[in-house]
């Protein structure tokens, strides 16, 4: 039986009781210790998850709690990694080159958010992407960001820790994400997060009671950009090399996808979207090699499709997924969280 | 030269403008930008190819089937997952669409691979009907032309002289009334989609010859035909077609005269532009809300 | 120099004329009700007001400011809040952050601030806890406690306009603009409303300007009325005198009844 609640900061508090704050903490500790327990192939994939939590929570700032829309945000992740990498090739050190990059971008969002003040619905939406498909083509034409070749990233010194790179670079990656996790909780709970929930649910309102819908929108254009950018910076530390088809219009459909699926508007929904997305993808690549699954798969390609197409199930499988989890679930995830958890809640009734 | 650009600009913006209008018919009616238009056109014009190549029919039957075809494929979109949604808002529609776009991809990939194919229209590409000082017109692009004309004519005629296209509009505009007064609400959306992903297929297989079929075939005019309807208004029929040759021409002109790496970001860019002085496209209605 | 003043105040859109050559002064601390037949141009004075119109002419002297040409989030932090004839309530949200967000031009905290928000000493946090108290205090005043964490589309129509009107009133503005607080409401509800418009002035000082269609509340609790019809100001004065007027009855009632009596 829960105490009722006695203090209004009980509200605003990080960890809604003692249970919650104790899975937290067992979650946070497994995250610690996992690098002595596993290969390092499952850190990279957790890195990868978590560069694109980051990304989705910024997204889902916008999005999922300011009601507007962006199709380009693969643009925002490219501008991050390029800065970066041009900032660690000058010899900046790594955390500063991230902070450039976050506000870099950030700033880039803002300006991208200047055509959003009036636009709406499909004509944001093509804004965003012309944004987005902007970015990609500048950077392959200008030689001094590597053109279309694209560039290598400097690998960071990362030695002064003791452990192996692979294990410094996932600590790194990780404790960002959960900073960026926190921020976001805090942005929501306050001023500034409900101002973004009022333009998202009537802007005529939240102008009426005194919220400037231009610093506002800005704003969530800006942070939601911020985010990006960091990711952005991080994903190049992971990949080694970039080059400007990794940040195409599929990029920014994924990163809605992982919103949509996972549950707009909230960061639990962010976070299990991006977790099951990116181990989605990583599954579909190789398709083939599911056991049971894959031979068979295989035999129904010989006889009536094509065995050179049949990676492109994957495909399928993801688009097929997706109009499940509208039609079923349409909070996303998260919805199927809360449900099980009300389910279990009343069990056996 | 000018001559042969804007030849060239009109035949391309004319596939724009289908493109352009399958997107605002059902827009207009169901406020969903429909991402999965491009890929449907891919399948048709797919349908089309195994008509001609495997089953070796003659042209225009295998383009009745494929009409046919597509139309079953609007209604299947609609009925099948659109209609299905327990929370439709507007961009868990989207997101219905973009599911649908990557089933319809993955299973063109599937089935076909992606090596390219030729589909062999009955208008030759060489042949030139017409010729002056200014400009060669070829048998294609005049039937490319033409049948864009066609269309756009069978279209408006549907819309503005026939019952089922006064129904249409009714759903549009208010859907509870026209459920009211006996309209059967979705058979006309599911009916919409239909008719859009006609006119989708049918630019498909104008596309086809110019840019030879495989599976992302449609990617970038899809997107061009999304622009178009943007600039011109979504909800205006007229306006997405003129919105669709005016793409087609800055586009030429401006990747001819200017740069042609450039050619789709300036395309966009210039959208953008238009936008923000006219927020809902050029011809279409600026709603303000009445509180 | 009056404490609220519509002066020539003139709205067409388009073709059509909704509010012409307007003038009406507003009292400090008065209730003062804006009467006319639907479509006669009410909402469109308060939307005027509020910002969300521009008129083309006129000016809205207020406080010693022209509040024409304001944007309206400068209106409301001019000191003037409203409520909506349809309500617009942010759907998503519980009663309590519907009415925190009233609080916004209030708190002051900047974004570095609120990435303290989880710690009890930081400033954020302390803002946060001050406003929340005086938020409860008006869910006191307007009995909204059993839906304080509902979200407010599962609440009854009568509460839904009450968490508006909370709303507003957390903004402390010193005039409230009501549009059509009766609507839809229950006989009871509607007693209640009096008695909570009548405190509003009592005590809390603010000045109110209301729009209503049921003359009863009308008639009791307004110090002057305005009647209007077609957009143009048929008569202002004490209750008695603009009800019995024959120019607002004609309004209201027809041609036929009016020659009838």
């Amino acid at each position: 039986m829960r105490n009722l609640k006695t203090d209004y900061f009980e509200d605003l508090q990080l960890f809604k009781d003692g249970l919650q704050l104790f899975w937290s903490v067992v979650f946070l500790l497994l995250l610690f210790v996992l690098p002595f327990f596993v290969k390092t192939y499952y850190l990279t994939i957790i890195n990868l998850m978590a560069v694109n939590v980051i990304v989705a929570l910024g997204l889902n700032l916008l999005v999922g709690n300011t009601g507007q829309i962006s199709l380009g945000h693969a643009g925002f992740v490219a501008i991050g990694a390029y800065t970066t990498v041009l900032l660690l090739k000058a010899g900046v050190p790594f955390i500063f080159a991230l902070m450039a990059s976050g506000a870099v971008t950030a700033l880039f969002g803002i300006l991208l958010g200047i055509p959003s003040l009036k636009l709406e619905g499909p004509y944001l939406a093509i804004a965003t992407l012309a944004f987005g498909l902007a970015v990609t083509t500048v950077i392959g034409r200008m030689d001094f960001l590597g053109g279309r070749m694209g560039m290598n990233v400097p690998k960071i010194g990362l030695g002064w820790t003791g452990l192996k790179y692979d294990q410094s670079l996932y600590y790194l990656i990780v404790i960002i994400t959960v900073l960026c996790i926190i921020a976001t909780r805090n942005l929501l709970k306050s001023r500034i997060g409900r101002a973004f929930q009022a333009i998202r649910d009537s802007d005529i309102a939240a102008s009426a009671i005194g919220i400037h819908l231009t610093k506002y929108k800005l704003y969530s254009f800006g942070i939601s950009a911020l985010f990006a950018g960091i990711a952005g910076s991080l994903w190049a530390l992971y990949l080694g090399f970039i080059n400007p088809t990794l940040f195409n219009f599929i990029l920014s459909i994924n990163f809605l996808v992982i919103i949509v699926l996972g549950g707009l508007g909230s960061i639990t929904g962010s976070v299990m979207g991006a977790i099951v997305l990116t181990y989605l993808n990583l599954q579909l690549e190789d398709v083939v090699d599911i056991p049971v699954l894959g031979d068979l798969l295989l035999r129904f390609s010989e006889t009536f499709m094509t065995t050179t197409g049949v990676s492109n199930v994957s495909w399928f499988l993801t688009g097929f997924i997706l109009i499940l989890i509208v039609l079923f679930e349409p909070l996303g995830l998260y919805g199927l969280w809360l449900r099980t958890k009300i389910y279990w809640k009343r069990w056996p009734f | 030269m000018l001559g042969q650009l804007i030849v060239s600009s009109l035949v391309v913006g004319s596939i724009y403008a289908l493109l352009a209008l399958a997107m605002s018919i059902t827009y207009k009616a169901s406020e969903v930008p429909n991402f999965s238009q491009g890929e449907m056109a891919m399948i048709s014009t797919y349908m089309t190819f195994v008509m001609l190549s495997s089953f070796g029919l003659p042209f225009y039957s295998a383009m009745l089937i494929t009409i046919a075809f597509a139309f079953l494929l609007g209604l299947l979109l609609e009925f099948l997952f659109l209609r299905r949604a327990k929370m439709p808002t507007p961009l868990n529609l989207i997101v219905i669409t973009i599911g649908f776009q990557l089933m319809l991809y993955g299973l063109a990939g599937w089935k076909w691979g992606s090596e390219q194919r030729q589909i062999n229209l009955p208008f030759s590409e060489s042949k030139v009907i017409y010729q002056n000082d200014f400009f060669a017109l070829t048998e294609l692009n005049l039937a490319t032309l033409a049948i864009a004309i066609v269309v756009l004519i069978v279209i408006y005629l549907l819309i503005q002289r026939t019952k089922l296209g006064l129904a249409m509009k009714a759903c549009q505009q208010n859907i509870n009334a026209s459920k009211m007064n006996g309209i059967s609400a979705n058979r006309i959306m599911a009916i919409t989609f239909g008719i859009s992903s006609v006119v989708g297929a049918i630019a498909g297989v104008l596309v086809a010859p110019i840019l030879t079929l495989d599976p992302s075939m449609m990617w970038d005019p899809l997107l061009k035909g999304f622009a178009a309807a943007v600039l011109g208004g979504m909800k205006s029929l007229h306006g997405v077609v003129i919105g669709g040759l005016l793409l087609g021409i800055v586009e030429n002109l401006f990747g001819f005269y200017i740069s042609i790496e450039f050619k789709s970001v300036v395309a966009f860019a210039i959208i953008v532009l238009v936008l923000y002085f006219k927020p809902s496209g050029l011809f279409d209605k600026h709603y303000l809300r009445k509180v | 120099m009056a404490f609220f003043h519509v002066q020539q105040l003139r709205k067409s859109f388009g073709g059509l004329t909704a509010i012409d050559k307007l003038d009406f002064q507003v009292e400090e601390k008065e209730i003062f009700s804006i009467i006319g037949p639907n479509g006669a141009g009410k909402s469109t004075i308060f939307n005027c007001i509020n910002g969300l119109y521009r008129p083309e002419q006129g000016q809205i002297q207020f406080n010693g400011e022209n509040l024409v040409g304001k944007r309206p989030d400068q209106i409301a932090k001019a000191g003037i809040a409203r409520t909506f004839q349809n309500l617009e309530l942010f759907a998503h949200m519980t009663t309590l952050d519907n009415i925190m967000l009233g609080r916004h031009l209030r708190m002051r905290a900047s974004i570095g601030a609120i990435l303290g928000l989880s710690f009890k000493r930081s400033k954020a946090a302390k803002e946060e806890l001050t406003h929340r108290k005086k938020v409860e205090e008006i869910i006191d005043f307007l009995e909204l406690e059993s839906a304080r964490d509902q979200f407010v589309s599962n609440l009854p129509y009568g509460k839904q306009k009450l968490v508006e009107l909370g709303r507003a009133l957390a903004l402390e503005p010193d005039l409230l603009l009501l549009d059509e607080p009766a609507a839809g409401l229950t006989q009871e509800e509607r007693e209640d409303m009096v008695f909570w418009i009548k405190d509003i002035r009592d005590l809390l000082g603010i000045t109110v300007i209301l729009i209503e269609h049921n003359m009863q509340m009308v008639q009791n609790i307004s110090d002057r009325i305005l009647a209007i019809n077609f957009g143009k100001q048929i008569t202002t004065g004490s209750p008695e005198e603009v009800l019995g007027h024959p120019e607002v009855i004609r309004a209201y009632l027809g041609e036929d009844i009016t020659q009838a009596q």
